[in-house]
């Protein structure tokens, strides 16, 4: 076995190894990068409906009266008054917040997104532990790949070649943005 | 098969119970034995300026975007006290707000300037978002918190630099660890 066939199996078997976890960081990464648009892991609607003015000035009243307006047979979780005109209801699936001069009520419900959140979560190694090896491992998985890849062709498609020009466009693109940063802000 | 099914199943439900009622960790283990009030922190912020303490309440407000802080209401009503914590060290989920919250960090408190107060309402945040963000109000601020603060700044539309009549003291904790459940 020479060097390259040794090179183009370890490309090989890492880049398998890689697929799952390059999907992972590669979509999350789409959705954490625009996160001054959307919120990439949770999925928050809110309604806004109408009651009469809240009369109640005692806090236990209050929420009895809210609780009863809206119809709520649920015990609340927590109940907390920010300020004098607002009572927060927090409900097992949706939390309340209620303008008590004007008997505006906005319901909030958030909702994790499915898969994209777990995504998000590992991408951002939110769990930390384990999964901190894990990205470690992925992370030098990376490198090894980068690495061999210079080396799978040789001749004229190979890093002497083609692969020349299209490493030095990749290498050239990030040092390019970081100077343009540095000097023009 | 029937059996492993119905087995798979029970373990998945005791699973989503048992997560269900444990408490959550976050950060660095809780030390500290005694719980201090929140409303004796805001009676008396210089005496408790720098110091470390443990404070318990609801989690009213969670950061939607990062999950970097939280929001605990006082023992006494209209307070709430901000837990601060280094982006991605600590994630709070959403699903945090309407739970109970026991933390622990270090008291800091920022006197913000008349000046600093109207650049941060000009750069829609709240005086207590910009002395999270190290004064420079707006920096990394999404559309989607700029607009929460907007809404929570009701006497901000149209700002009256006016409004603000002198400097504002805000107090929050630096994170350290905490428990939700």
């Amino acid at each position: 076995m020479n060097w390259r066939h040794l090179n183009n199996v370890l490309h090989r078997d890492i880049g398998y190894l890689a697929v799952g976890l390059s999907l992972v960081y590669g979509v999350s990464g789409l959705a954490v990068n625009h996160k001054a648009d959307w919120n990439p892991s949770y999925a928050v609607t809110k309604t806004v409906q109408k009651i009469e003015p809240v009369a109640a000035t005692e806090r236990s009243e209050i929420v009895r009266e809210v609780l009863g307006k809206l119809s709520i047979l649920e015990t609340p979780r927590n109940t907390f008054r920010p300020n004098p005109a607002t009572l927060q209801v927090f409900l097992k699936e949706r939390n309340i917040s209620v303008d008590l001069p004007t008997g505006t009520v906005i319901s909030e419900h958030a909702q994790a997104r499915p898969v994209l959140y777990e995504m998000n979560q590992m991408h951002l190694n939110t769990p930390k532990r384990l999964w901190t090896i894990v990205a470690d491992a992925y992370a030098v998985a990376l490198i090894v790949l980068a690495i061999t890849g210079l080396f799978v062709l040789k001749g004229r498609l190979g890093i002497t070649g083609r692969g020349a020009w299209l490493t030095a466009v990749g290498i050239a693109l990030p040092v390019a943005y970081w100077m343009g940063h540095l000097y023009f802000g | 098969m029937r059996r492993l099914i119905a087995t798979a199943a029970a373990v998945v439900l005791c699973a989503s119970l048992v997560s269900a009622a444990a408490v959550k960790k976050y950060g660095k283990p809780l030390t500290i034995k005694d719980t201090t009030k929140i409303s004796d922190i805001y009676a008396k912020p210089d005496t408790f300026n720098g110091k470390r303490v443990k404070v318990t309440g609801p989690v009213v407000d969670v950061c939607s975007e990062k999950g970097c802080w939280i929001a605990i209401g006082s023992d006494k009503e209209f307070e709430t006290i901000r837990f601060k914590v280094d982006d991605g060290v600590i994630v709070f989920p959403m699903t945090a707000k309407g739970q109970n919250a026991t933390v622990e960090g270090v008291v800091n408190v920022t006197v913000m300037s008349v000046e600093e107060q109207i650049a941060a309402a000009k750069a829609g945040a709240s005086a207590e978002m910009a002395a999270m963000h190290g004064g420079e109000a707006g920096k990394e601020m999404t559309k989607e918190m700029k607009e929460k603060e907007a809404a929570k700044m009701k006497d901000a539309k149209p700002f009256d630099p006016k409004s603000i009549k002198g400097p504002k003291t805000i107090i929050m904790i630096k994170g350290e660890g905490a428990e939700v459940f």
